[in-house]
């Protein structure tokens, strides 16, 4: 029964996405308009200079001599064939370039997600126990540090330290461009590069999930059902295991589900330091070279991702706390 | 006079013998890989339809040229082994070297060339609708000879037949389908040292030695590999680690070049820009007042302090100059020093005196007008050389209002719409002036969305006229006499103020030798580079 509501649930969920995504897509698309220069003209700028029969002769193949509506017509038609177009720019179609960056930057996104929801969920419950202790005290503040430090400057700071001074780590990329490891020591070898970014883009979220997880621990801790669990005599360890960490997830699940789309196109500045090939980068060079087919394919994949992941946090609710309903009508 | 050239070396392989004159005693070592930073990452690896720096950097290793050059800008053989011209000016043969293959194994030829120039590079490559517009037929009476005809004499082809500037392909791999989107632009085909071998866009481009290479034992280098990095201090970083090993064209910003400079592992190379020169010039919209007034501009021109500029903000690596023909040109008798000096001492006086007799007196507050200045949307130096330009003007009572703007938009502005008063950029003289110089005020270049041309929209029949007699002039040494006229007179008139040659800086690690070894520099097939 429950299990069928869910099926329905998700479904509905997906048909009302559509729309939205739609909706998305002609947006960007308009939004994209307001940029003055075209991809012509930057090719053109990028080159030192070209005649201006080579720049007609560009923009008629990008399309770019049809009006606005008429290339939103052509685009939105594509769409719904799942056809995102071709990036003229790069000479090949744009899925197949942004398919190259989704596993590096799901990679770094998954390492991410898994060290600062762990790492942040764990200090956040170890300084909610010992609050007003010197834990606490040592935790928030790290996290307040941590919170506060730009990015970019972290991770210039790790390079420094310890790839150059100490010369534990790779300075940047993916693997080594020298040695071009196959098999397992490629597998190695690709832990190896992901570690320093890794670190640098959990700071901040590792930070943000300490303090929420301490906060809604703390306030879980207050409620009146834990007051009964200690009137029945639970110890406090039984307590906050059982009952108030279950509670205090909600709010961090809803976190880890906003930070899932940022991180997608927001690790721009962590990709660049490290020389990372994410999804990030490429948007950030596809906007300046007002390559829009590649941008807005990158924009309708990010907004797939946010539908996806917001159907997967509510199903997540349902299994942490049952009393959360799906699909009910209210 | 004849001017028949036939430059057959008896050795036919003329860069060989460069090479050994200019190696040191030291035996040249095979293996090793060359890690290269270039910056940004290229959008295609077609350099027959892109002439972006980056793309130049990565291709040159896999096409090579009809000819290559040597620091004076002389032509050497490369896949033609020799070559002549008619006395008219108007046919240029060339003799194919033989036995040379592509990286797929098929042989190279004269059809290889026909298809290249007169269906590839005359109508998409940017620079050679210019540079060959002139041939009407490429000939290939037997396999081993291409006979160019041509129109008019055009002297300066001879200058772009670089494996960079102008790249042989395979006729039988991009003969089939739309060049324009070829497949191939990302998996290419050529002759040269290096083959493709992979592409992992955001990271790296893969190229491995091609074995079969006609020059006998060369390249020396396993593999170039050249990497993608956002970040110019982690670039600083990687090179100073060796995980990379040279990197120039500004991927290193002047300052961190500076401090690498004192790394015992890493030396720095300015040559290798011979053939691209870059000169710094303030922009003046000619046809908006008062930058319509000659007085006005010769009075900015005065006032910018060349030595102070390259001192202070280009970190030294520069040279001041007046006129928009690069000093490297000097070999060749183009470049004249023979034209207004603006970068006298008293300059800031001058202009003052310039700025009264044009009827634009300082007010009440010192202010004789105000300007907006767009500054080049290229980076650090250019943002710090549009601040000096600002307290530059302020000196002789001008306020400027600096904007910044991205590319894209400062592109339209500047290239289109003319809705600017000063701006600057830096133009690559390329190989020859009429290639890179006279885009930038020839009035046939007033040509609104094309960008990189006359974008102040200067115009004088007289110049026009003697750079028109240049461009066909077969005779060196009467060009050089039109040239040094040419300069003369847009100096004067000053429709751009040209301030310095910018002297890219190369960081190369120290174990790598003879990497930069021509006019091209990282534009270069790296045949002869090896590591220690």
């Amino acid at each position: 029964m429950r299990g069928m509501r869910l099926v329905r649930f998700i479904l509905t969920r997906l048909l009302q996405a559509v729309p939205v995504v739609l909706g998305v897509v002609v947006l960007n698309f308009l939004l994209l308009q307001l940029a003055p220069g075209d991809a012509a003209t930057v090719l053109a700028g990028e080159a030192g200079g070209a005649p201006a029969e080579y720049i007609e002769q560009l923009r008629a193949r990008f399309g770019l001599d049809k009006p606005v509506l008429v290339q939103l017509g052509l685009y939105l038609k594509n769409i719904l064939f799942l056809d995102l177009g071709f990036s003229f720019r790069n000479n090949s179609p744009v899925l197949g370039l942004i398919l190259d960056r989704l596993w590096p930057t799901l990679l770094l996104m998954g390492a991410t997600l898994v060290i600062s929801v762990g790492g942040g969920v764990l200090l956040g419950v170890v300084a909610a126990i010992g609050v007003r202790t010197w834990r606490d005290h040592l935790i928030s503040v790290a996290a307040v540090i941590a919170y506060a430090t730009p990015l970019f400057w972290v991770g210039l700071m790790l390079i420094l330290v310890f790839s150059i001074r100490l010369d534990w780590f790779p300075t940047s990329g993916m693997e080594d461009v020298v040695a071009f490891h196959e098999g397992w020591a490629r597998v190695v070898d690709i832990a190896h590069h992901l570690v320093l970014p890794t670190i640098t883009l959990s700071l901040f979220y590792l930070a943000l999930y300490t303090r929420l997880m301490r906060a809604t621990v703390l306030e879980q801790r207050g409620a009146e059902y834990a007051t009964t669990a200690r009137a029945k005599g639970l110890t406090e360890r039984a307590i906050t295991m059982r009952h108030v960490l279950r509670n205090a997830l909600l709010p961090v699940v809803t976190m880890a589900g906003v930070q899932v789309g940022a991180l997608l196109g927001g690790s721009v500045v962590v990709e660049t330091v490290f020389a990372w090939p994410g999804l990030g980068q490429l948007a950030f060079q596809s906007l300046f070279a007002r390559d829009f087919n590649l941008l807005l394919g990158i924009f309708f994949l990010s907004a797939c991702l946010v539908v996806i992941v917001n159907i997967v946090v509510d199903v997540i609710y349902v299994l942490l706390d049952p009393r959360i309903r799906v699909g009910s009508s209210t | 006079m004849r001017l028949v050239r036939c430059l057959a070396l008896a050795a036919g392989l003329g860069s060989a013998v460069a090479g050994l004159a200019a190696a040191p005693a030291v035996a040249q070592k095979r293996g090793g890989t060359l890690v290269q930073i270039t910056q940004p990452e290229p959008p295609t690896l077609g350099s027959y339809i892109s002439t972006a720096n980056p793309v130049g950097q990565v291709a040159s290793k896999i096409y090579d040229g009809l000819l290559e050059y040597d620091f004076d800008l002389k032509p050497l053989p490369s896949l033609a082994e020799a070559w002549t011209i008619s006395d008219d000016g108007k046919t240029v043969t060339f003799r194919l070297r033989p036995g040379v293959k592509f990286h797929d194994g098929k042989p190279f030829s004269s059809a290889d060339v026909q298809f290249t120039v007169m269906e590839v590079l005359k109508k998409v490559h940017p620079r050679g609708i210019n540079t060959f517009s002139e041939v009407t037929a490429v000939e290939t009476p037997d396999p081993q000879t291409a006979v160019f005809r041509l129109n008019r004499p055009a002297p300066y082809m001879m200058a772009a037949l670089s494996g960079y500037e102008s790249p042989m392909l395979p006729k039988h791999v991009f003969g089939q389908g739309d060049i324009r989107s070829h497949q191939n632009a990302n998996t290419p085909v050529g002759t040269g040292p290096f083959k493709f071998t992979e592409w992992r866009r955001g990271e790296f481009v893969r190229l491995d030695r091609n074995a079969d290479y006609w020059k006998p034992g060369r390249p020396y280098l396993d593999r170039v590999v050249v990497r993608f990095i956002g970040d110019t201090g982690t670039r600083a970083a990687a090179l100073e680690k060796g995980e990379a090993h040279i990197a120039g064209f500004g991927a290193v910003p002047y300052n961190d070049v500076k401090k690498l400079e004192k790394l015992p592992n890493i030396q720095i190379e300015t040559k290798g820009y011979e053939m691209l020169s870059p000169v710094v010039e303030l922009m003046f919209n000619t046809r908006k007042a008062p930058f319509d007034n000659v007085k006005v501009r010769q009075a900015i021109s005065y006032a910018i302090d060349r030595k102070f500029v390259i001192d202070n903000i280009w970190f030294g690596f520069g040279k001041p100059t007046n006129g928009p023909i690069s000093s490297n040109f000097a070999p060749t008798g183009l470049y004249s020093a023979d034209v207004t000096n603006y970068n006298v001492a008293d300059g800031i006086d001058r202009a003052n005196r310039l700025l009264d007799e044009a009827g634009l007196p300082r007010k009440a507050d010192g202010v004789r007008f105000e300007i907006t200045h767009d500054i080049t949307p290229y980076g650090e130096e250019w943002r710090r050389f549009g601040e000096y330009t600002q307290q530059a003007l302020a000196k002789i009572g001008i306020k400027a209002n600096l904007r910044y703007e991205d590319v894209a938009t400062w592109l339209k502005r500047i290239y289109t719409d003319y809705d600017y008063e000063v701006s600057s950029n830096h133009l690559f003289n390329l190989a020859d002036p009429v290639l890179g110089v006279h885009r930038a005020f020839h009035s046939r270049f007033i040509r609104p969305g094309t960008v990189f041309v006359n974008g102040v929209r200067w115009s004088d029949p007289r110049a026009d006229d003697l750079m028109d007699r240049a461009t066909i002039e077969p005779d060196p040494k009467k060009r050089a006499e039109l040239y040094a006229e040419v300069q003369k007179i847009v100096v004067a008139a000053a429709p751009l103020a040209w301030t310095h040659e910018i002297s890219f800086a190369t960081v190369l690690d120290k174990r790598y030798r003879d990497v930069i070894v021509s006019p091209l520099g990282l534009f270069s097939s790296f045949d002869r580079a090896w590591r220690e």
